[in-house]
């Protein structure tokens, strides 16, 4: 049955509201995280007096440190301290490294976006056409065929992967650099092109593989929706209402998923870049992990979840321009 | 069969009775074992449960005292038939026993992420409101934290055992199960049936029970088998960075993870058998998921 | 040929005699579908042909073929259907051709208008655009042009605004808009021929007689042949010049609306007009004529009315959408007595479903008083609530929704037997049995049917379920929600037929929410009207339906066709008069 439409209305009002509900979730859920933080951070055995100063303070060392860092302050206080220091841009002090965490991050957090942009842009480019023609040939062998490719590249440990990676084309063909770009500045590793292809190929296959399924999917039912056959119904050909009609409505649940895919992305970061012994986020959290380093383990966590909120962020916000309908504004 | 008034593609027809007359279940079964993947897929799984399982009691090698004599030996050397690895131990032994650690680590970290998800992501459906509001944004903000950098840190406070790398990764991996069984109970919870319950005086309880746990069961396992896939390499990569479980015991990533200094001395047996194993059965396990989605699928459309 | 030759039937004879240009021609059409499994004969040989300017209807029920028929007309089958015999559009062959050749045509040639208007547009794309697209495909003309003429289409089919409607999505429209525009895409290059498969029967029943007026307009005007696939006999007697009544992919009757709508031969177009409640002539249009021309329309038997049992008074509900309240039923006021069957009526958003949900539970109340069986329910406890509810039954729409896919429809028709086990005395597994065996019988369905599950059901029999499980407790108030609006019209008749037989043996009241007014005159005693949350009018069936008080009551008995041709021609004059008086009066 039909609804009565509501007058239309502006775009902009739409998305400040919109805008202001996102930005209140992601702040309720950036707390949350802050929370689960600060929580590790007490729950460290002998407190985080033992994680900073390591295994071999004397009792007395601790009880100082204790005092001075405010440790023996009520937790509510610490963590409301913690609050106001993080939101100031202090993320603590690495005492194993000896400098200031975040300033660790800045300079390790561009080095792992360039793999990560490098990795899903190439990803997308490759899986979007694909998981389309794999639906426009749904369940010929060239279908089959993909998507069992896609299988076992999913199914395959990232380490796993890379090492294949760099047996075939560091060893055996030895056209390509099995280290990846070094160098302390943005622009070094962005000197370094050959050195970034084995790295960004290891972390983006798996995003081709889930990529392409999900594309695959998302255009199988967008090919049965009424609208296709209303435009075959106009005289449109099949490959135009492919290229127009179809692909754009099938990218959106992509976009969106995109969103969510950022700390499946970081997560490989972290083995990507120990393999390769990149100097990104993902070496530091390790090296870090190794020396229990737990300001910078915990100021890592912290940005990853922050830049994770805003990934969904932006996803979000993505979905509201590409499909009119999430806009709201109508009965 | 349709006698409604909504348009067919295809002209309706009338249902066969013999076909028709089976329950769900047994329809459902059918069609699994029609998806030829769905069917490879359970037969490498059988076929790597026994050679983890069995195995050893065809083929018994010592996994747990080392043996630096017999060190780095080659495949077919001294009847170790892929050779030992840089500790004395048999390769093909420790690939069996490797597989039932990651086999059932992986079985019992799925199934757990798995209840936890579905109760949290039912409950919070079916509530609605605040409640689902909060219970989400909880979830939201766990799968903002990736998972193995928790798991590093943990693993950094305390090298973990097998069965609290269980609790661990299902504590971990709980998050995705819950946002699915929660949109499946959003959707449920309108279904006619169900407010037929509410209308003439059944309970919340009688409603959840009896109609929307039945109806979800299909999202619930196919989502399992994911979770298990996910949970053994979850493993593997914690493995890999160091971080998992302590020697003697291992699993097939500890293994792959041994292997990789061998890559540059050729020694294919310590890389190969352990890492084509783990694609072997996360690979079996996505397949039955993939079979098993079609299959509560394709009911749902009927 | 008939009695007195009537303004309308002089009118369609005139047309039928002039030179006649074939849009469409099918001849011994055959469609089947083959898979691997079996073959399906869809079409098994049909025969038919629209003249320019004439509308045809192809009136079935579900399985007639009727759709089939018109994809084929546009080379839309899917990749399984086999097609022999002959099609052709405009003079130009369809079957068989490539789809290259079909490009051409679609759109341009031949136009196709679907039955949901709500899915058929592109949801990222705006209106302009989409209307744009079908000129551009198929002539020379510039982006500019083409965004020209698609403004001037959409006033063509009255859209309001065409110029700003042109820069919307199709969200932002209503349904009944939405057609418009899918119908002003089928006109964009002055086809020869447009086939509307159900063009109106999503759509509410006065935006249904706006459009079917567009379409005869439209019809006048461009001299386009309209073939109008529809299973409502009415929309055939308001629109249709010709019919073709098709049962299992064969032509059972053919020949002009008049004859076949009042004297049909074939005993299967006999029982579907029989199956067809009529509404009775309203005052209005019994001005013109002076003998009844309508066979009459059956009214519900009298039935003696008890106690109270339902009374809803000054109800309000409100809903909130993110920060706006809106109000779904705003100071209602209904009473349901013992053995009397009340109607409900409205159009989508008219708030009737969202009462008829009030004394369920299912909808929070945000003022009003509701007394279920003589007791206030906002002071009850929820035990004693839900003891209260005990003595309700409930029916649905969705046959495919209503019963639990994984039970089987004895348990389904049980579970209300074990929700209140307690206060029947927990009788045991036995008495269940024995009962649910009684109401398996009582809805005339097969002993057997216990042991199926719904998916092995036709729609209507599941309705029939419905109803056994409804009755499980015996309930004193029965609550149906569009209980047959799914049903086509013969299954319709039977489950209607159905319920009063078992209201008269059980003697329950009924709450009857419809929007098929036809429908609610053959069953209910009385009936209140409602509007955007208000009930308008309330009565006597009998009376409202024929003499109601309400303008906006007149407007919707004039917007229902009757499927007599003469008696639809009346209603449709009285309908524009009251439009024109409406407008006047503003």
């Amino acid at each position: 049955m039909t609804t009565t439409a509501v007058r239309d209305n502006s775009n902009i009002r739409l998305f400040g509201l919109f805008m202001i509900k996102r930005l209140v979730q992601a702040a309720v859920v950036i707390a949350i995280v802050s929370v689960i933080v600060f929580l590790l951070l007490q729950a460290l055995p002998g407190g985080p007096a033992r994680g900073i100063l390591g295994q071999a303070a004397t009792p007395a060392q601790i009880e100082a440190f204790n005092h001075e860092m405010g440790f023996d302050l009520p937790l509510i206080q610490q963590y409301f301290n913690y609050v106001s220091q993080w939101l100031t841009g202090n993320l603590g002090r690495s005492f194993v490294m000896n400098e200031d965490v975040s300033s660790l991050i800045a300079q390790r957090l561009p080095k792992t976006l360039i793999l990560a942009i490098a990795a899903v842009g190439g990803a997308l480019l490759v899986s979007i056409p694909l998981g389309m023609a794999q639906a426009l040939r749904r369940n010929k062998p060239f279908d089959y065929i993909i998507t069992g490719i896609n299988f076992v590249v999913y199914s395959t440990p990232s380490f796993f992967l890379g090492l294949l990676l760099i047996m075939f084309f560091a060893q055996l063909l030895g056209i390509l650099p099995a280290s990846a770009p070094q160098g302390n500045t943005v622009g070094e590793i962005l000197a370094q092109p050959k050195e970034m292809v084995l790295p960004a190929l290891t972390s983006g296959l798996a995003g081709v593989a889930t990529f392409s399924r999900y594309m695959r999917s998302s255009t199988i039912d967008n090919l049965h929706e009424d609208y296709v056959r209303t435009a075959r119904a106009k005289g449109t050909a099949m490959k135009r209402v492919v290229a127009r009609h179809v692909l754009r409505n099938s990218l959106t649940p992509v976009v969106t998923m995109l969103g969510y895919y950022l700390p499946v992305m970081f997560g490989g970061a972290l083995v990507v870049e120990q393999l390769f012994n990149y100097p990104g986020m993902g070496l530091l959290f390790w090296n870090a992990a190794q020396t229990t380093d737990f300001p910078v383990l915990l100021g890592c966590i912290l940005v990853i979840s922050l830049a994770t909120v805003i990934g969904s962020l932006l996803a979000d916000i993505t979905q509201f321009i590409l499909d009119p309908r999430s806009r709201g504004g109508v009965k | 069969m349709s006698e409604t008034t909504k348009n067919p593609t295809a002209p309706a027809t009338p249902a066969r009775s013999s076909e028709a007359a089976m329950s769900p279940t047994r329809r459902a079964v059918r069609q699994f074992f029609s998806n030829k993947l769905a069917v490879l897929g359970t037969a490498i799984l059988v076929a790597l449960v026994l050679f983890s399982f069995v195995g050893p009691l065809l083929y018994p090698t010592e996994q747990v005292s080392t043996n630096l004599m017999a060190s780095n030996l080659t495949p077919g050397e001294q009847g170790h038939v892929l050779g030992t690895d840089g500790l004395g131990y048999d390769v093909l032994g420790r690939l069996m026993v490797a597989g039932q650690t990651s086999i059932l680590v992986g079985l019992a970290a799925g199934v757990l992420a798995t209840v936890i998800g579905t109760l949290w992501g039912s409950i919070a459906g079916y509530a609605g409101g605040w409640v689902d509001a909060v219970m989400m944004r909880i979830v939201d903000a766990g799968i903002a934290v990736p998972g193995i950098f928790l798991l590093l840190v943990i693993s950094a406070i305390v090298r973990p055992s097998e069965s609290m790398m269980v609790l661990i990764i299902g504590l971990v991996s709980w998050l995705v199960p819950a946002r699915l069984t929660r949109a499946e109970a959003l959707s449920l919870k309108t279904r006619d049936y169900v407010l037929a319950v509410k209308a003439t005086g059944g309970s919340n309880t009688r409603a959840v029970v009896r109609h929307i746990i039945p109806n979800t069961i299909g999202t619930v396992v196919v989502n399992a088998t994911f979770q298990v896939a996910d949970a053994i390499l979850l493993i593997a990569y914690i493995s890999f960075l160091g971080m998992g479980l302590q020697p003697p015991a291992t699993d097939w990533g500890a293994m792959l993870s041994e292997g990789i200094s061998s890559v540059y001395s050729g020694a294919w047996w310590l890389i190969f058998p352990a890492g084509i194993a783990i694609v072997l059965v996360v690979c079996a396990f996505n397949f039955i998921g993939d079979g098993l989605r079609d299959m509560f699928d394709v009911r749902g459309q009927q | 040929m008939n009695q007195n030759p009537t303004p309308e039937s002089t009118r369609r004879a005139r047309r039928a005699a002039e030179p006649a240009e074939v849009a469409l021609q099918v001849s011994d059409l055959e469609v089947d579908f083959v898979t691997k499994n079996r073959t399906v004969n869809a079409v098994r040989g049909v025969s038919f042909e629209v003249n320019r300017g004439e509308v045809l209807a192809v009136v079935g029920e579900s399985g007639s073929g009727k759709t089939i028929t018109s994809l084929a007309a546009l080379g839309l089958l899917p990749s399984t259907a086999r097609t022999r015999g002959s099609l052709q559009v405009a003079g130009h062959q369809v079957l068989g051709s490539p789809d290259s050749m079909m490009d051409t045509l679609r759109g341009n040639v031949v136009s196709m208008v679907f039955q949901e208007p709500m899915t058929a547009l592109n949801p990222s794309m705006k209106i302009g655009a989409q209307i744009a697209e079908a000129i551009l495909n198929h002539t020379e003309a510039s982006k500019a042009q083409a965004h020209e003429r698609a403004v001037s289409l959409l006033e063509k089919v009255g859209i309001p605004d065409p110029a700003g409607k042109a820069r919307n999505y199709p969200h932002q429209l209503s349904g009944g808009q939405r057609q418009r525009v899918v119908i002003a895409i089928a006109l964009a290059c002055n086809p020869a021929v447009i086939i509307a498969d159900e063009p109106t029967t999503a759509l509410d029943v006065t935006v249904q007689a706006e459009i079917l007026e567009l379409l005869r307009q439209l019809v006048r005007e461009t001299n386009t042949a309209l073939v109008l696939i529809t299973h409502n006999m009415g929309v055939v007697a308001d629109l249709a010049d010709r019919v073709v009544v098709m049962k299992s992919g064969l032509v059972v009757e053919s020949g002009p609306a008049f004859e076949v709508l009042r004297t049909p031969t074939d005993p299967y177009t006999q029982a579907l007009l029989a199956a067809v409640p009529k509404l009775p002539q309203m005052q209005l249009e019994q001005r013109e004529v002076s003998a009844p021309t309508v066979p009459d329309a059956q009214e519900a038997p009298r039935r003696a009315a008890g106690e109270e049992i339902l009374v809803m008074g000054e109800v309000c509900v409100d809903f909130t959408s993110g920060t706006r309240k809106i109000r779904a039923v705003d100071h209602a006021e209904l009473v349901i007595h013992q053995n009397q069957i009340v109607g409900l009526v409205g159009e989508s958003g008219s708030g009737k479903s969202t009462l008829g949900r009030v004394p369920l539970g299912l909808v929070p109340l945000s003022s009003g008083r509701v007394e279920l069986f003589g007791q206030d329910i906002s002071g009850l406890s929820r035990r004693a609530l839900r003891r209260l509810r005990s003595r309700l039954g409930i029916i649905f729409q969705d046959p495919g929704g209503s019963l639990d896919p994984r039970m089987t429809l004895g348990d389904s028709i049980a579970e209300p037997m074990i929700m209140h086990r307690k206060e029947l005395a927990d009788p045991g597994r036995g008495f269940r049995e024995r009962r649910v065996a009684e109401l398996i019988d009582a809805v005339r369905l097969p002993k057997d049917t216990a042991l199926r599950y719904p998916h092995e059901l036709s729609g209507g029999q599941r309705q029939r379920i419905g109803l056994a499980r409804a009755l499980a407790l015996a309930p004193k108030l029965l609550i149906a929600d569009e209980p047959t609006s799914a049903l086509d019209v013969s299954v319709q008749d039977e489950v209607l037929t159905l319920l009063l037989e078992l209201q008269q043996e059980h003697g329950f009241g009924c709450l009857f929410i419809s929007h098929d007014l036809a429908v609610v005159h053959s069953v209910c005693d009385s009936v209140s009207v409602m509007r955007q949350g208000q009930v308008l009018e309330s009565g006597p069936a009998a009376r409202v339906l024929t003499d109601p008080q309400q303008d906006y009551t007149r407007q919707l008995l004039a917007s229902v066709p009757s499927p007599d041709p003469e008696a639809q021609a009346l209603r449709r004059q009285a309908r524009r008069e009251l439009l024109a008086l409406g407008s006047e009066g503003k």
